[in-house]
């Protein structure tokens, strides 16, 4: 075998693989998209096309507290984590390597620990403390689990910063906060934002720690449908509309971030 | 610099919180009798270590590595050549069909199961949309396809990543120096992307050992795992019927948890401050 005959049989492999790879992926999103089309209420059996599941979704309240309660935990989660993932990362990035290192261990035991274990912990902590579980404790828990995610991608960040621009803000006389403020926190802005978006995608798709931290009445989306099923083993279709919806909201957003990406390099080039 | 320290004291603090004292909390309930709910005395015991004897866990714990490891496997050996074609592709290329790759993890975990029980299911839906008629509910096959299905893009990214950034300039030498393809892969590509492999492990076998949901829904609850176990323990108490599942719950828990973190202990002998995690 020629090197060359050899090199197209590695890329057909790979490419087959790929194939296999995209097929298990898409499967059940190829399923949710067709589900969210279909008309019938109990799916389960194609009964043609209809949009009146995403009629649904905007013109009653089907879904309505559920997806809200996941917006507003969402996003009120990410602001927190990021405020103090961001200040939590600057204060581990001044301390000593050995302490640094234990710092991130300690970090990223809710990023390594099951969620399972991780929403018993939390439950653990509410009960403890006497919390009456409901929007609060599901707020403080994604908080909890959004900081490591912040704080591991502040990190890298920081590590490239020049250790001597936040003391060069002090000489030129800014206050201590307002030196991190405006030295160090714009030069970190990408790794804050990279972590938001890991912070905000772990809290709108959280079943496990929400399912353990949020009691019998408050509910976001995914426990919403885990309760749904249990009790009567379906659920609106609307449900599908709805995560539909995100799915082409997402492919959206990444060509769209794909494409600014190759503008800019154009403009760069010229 | 050495002033924002202080910025690390109340992490230290938020941190001995939420896993500190939940931790000897669980460790206080898993060697006592103790109640979480109804306080009562405290006496030291090893009862609780019985319930590793109790034949429905041992079962669960029977079918968790069994799954869990054939999915981290499946995971790997397809994942692996994904990562390693997506790296040879142009950047560009590479780095869009990676991020496809991730997209359907924002969709919501519990439809994605539903949708699997539809693909499952003969006569269904999915038949109709597709001639197929598949017959797997309520099998280990289905738990294991739904599995892979749903880890398999955390192989692929952090194996991706590394070998993405991986200098070409390495192999060219190796080639040069008289080796083969499987000896550069075996000696030069594979040792180096041993973090990647890893974290992709980690982020694979960890998850897929302590899912309740997919097992329960894909499995028709026939086949228990150690996450099904460690939900029913914890709600029968929560919930209000008596006894002490709640501290059985505890050292399942605390067993898993000790295993993750023996793992990541392993993982950062790759990477010292544990960035491959992202």
């Amino acid at each position: 075998m020629t090197a060359r005959t050899r090199k197209r049989l590695y890329q057909t492999v790979g490419a087959c693989f790929t194939a296999a790879a995209f097929l298990s992926v898409y499967t059940p999103i190829a399923v949710i998209l067709a589900l969210s089309v279909n008309d019938s209420l109990k799916a389960y059996a194609w009964e043609g096309f209809t949009l009146r599941w995403y009629a649904d979704l905007f013109a009653t309240d089907v879904m309505h507290d559920p997806i809200m309660n996941t917006l507003l935990v969402a996003i009120l989660a990410t602001l927190i984590a990021t405020v103090l993932g961001t200040f939590f990362a600057i204060g581990i990035h001044a301390l000593d390597k050995t302490r640094r290192t234990r710092m991130m261990v300690l970090n990223n035991v809710p990023v390594v620990n099951p969620e399972i274990v991780t929403g018993i912990s939390l439950l653990i902590v509410f009960s403890l403390l006497g919390f009456t579980l409901g929007f609060h404790t599901v707020l403080i828990a994604h908080v909890f689990f959004g900081v490591p995610y912040v704080v591991l991608s502040v990190m890298p960040r920081l590590k490239k910063l020049d250790p001597n621009l936040y003391e060069a803000a002090l000489d030129l006389g800014c206050t201590r906060f307002s030196a991190v403020l405006r030295a160090i926190v714009p030069n970190v802005a990408t790794g804050i934002l990279a972590g938001a978006l890991m912070a905000f995608t772990m809290s709108i798709d959280d079943f496990v720690i929400t399912y353990f931290t949020s009691g019998s009445e408050y509910m976001n989306v995914s426990t919403w449908l885990y309760a749904a099923i249990g009790r009567s083993r379906s659920f609106t279709p609307a449900a599908y509309a709805y995560n539909a919806i995100i799915f082409l909201f997402t492919i959206a957003a990444i060509i769209f971030i794909n494409s600014r990406k190759e503008k800019k390099e154009r403009e760069v080039r010229r | 610099m050495r002033r924002l320290r202080r910025y690390a004291i109340p992490f230290v603090a938020w941190m001995a919180v939420f896993i500190v004292v939940p931790t000897l909390i669980l460790l206080f309930l898993s060697f006592s009798d103790y109640s979480l709910y109804d306080g009562g005395p405290f006496a030291f015991t090893f009862a609780r270590f019985e319930i590793f004897a109790a034949p429905l866990v041992l079962t669960a714990i029977g079918n968790s590595v069994a799954l869990a490891g054939a999915t981290t496997a499946a995971c790997f050996l397809i994942g692996y050549p994904v990562a390693l074609y997506l790296s040879h592709l142009p950047e560009k290329t590479g780095k869009i069909l990676m991020s496809l790759l991730i997209v359907p993890l924002w969709s919501n975990m519990l439809l994605r199961i539903v949708a699997w029980e539809k693909v499952f299911t003969p006569d269904s839906f999915f038949t109709d949309l597709t001639g197929l008629s598949i017959d797997l509910l309520g099998s280990k096959t289905a738990i294991l396809v739904g599995m892979v299905a749903m880890y398999l893009p955390f192989m692929v990214f952090p194996i991706y990543s590394v070998l993405e950034k991986l200098d070409r300039g390495l192999v060219e030498a190796a080639r040069d120096l008289g080796a083969d393809d499987a000896q550069v892969f075996l000696r030069v590509i594979f040792p180096l992307s041993a973090g990647g492999v890893l974290s992709g492990v980690i982020m694979t076998l960890l998850p897929a050992l302590t899912s309740f949901v997919l097992p329960a829904r894909l499995g028709l609850g026939r086949v228990p795992l150690i996450g099904n176990v460690i939900e029913s323990k914890l709600m029968k108490e929560v919930l209000g019927s008596s006894g002490r599942s709640i501290n059985e719950g505890a050292l399942v828990s605390l067993s898993l948890m000790v295993l993750s973190i023996v793992l990541y202990i392993l993982a950062t002998r790759f990477d010292r401050e544990g960035e491959t995690l992202l």
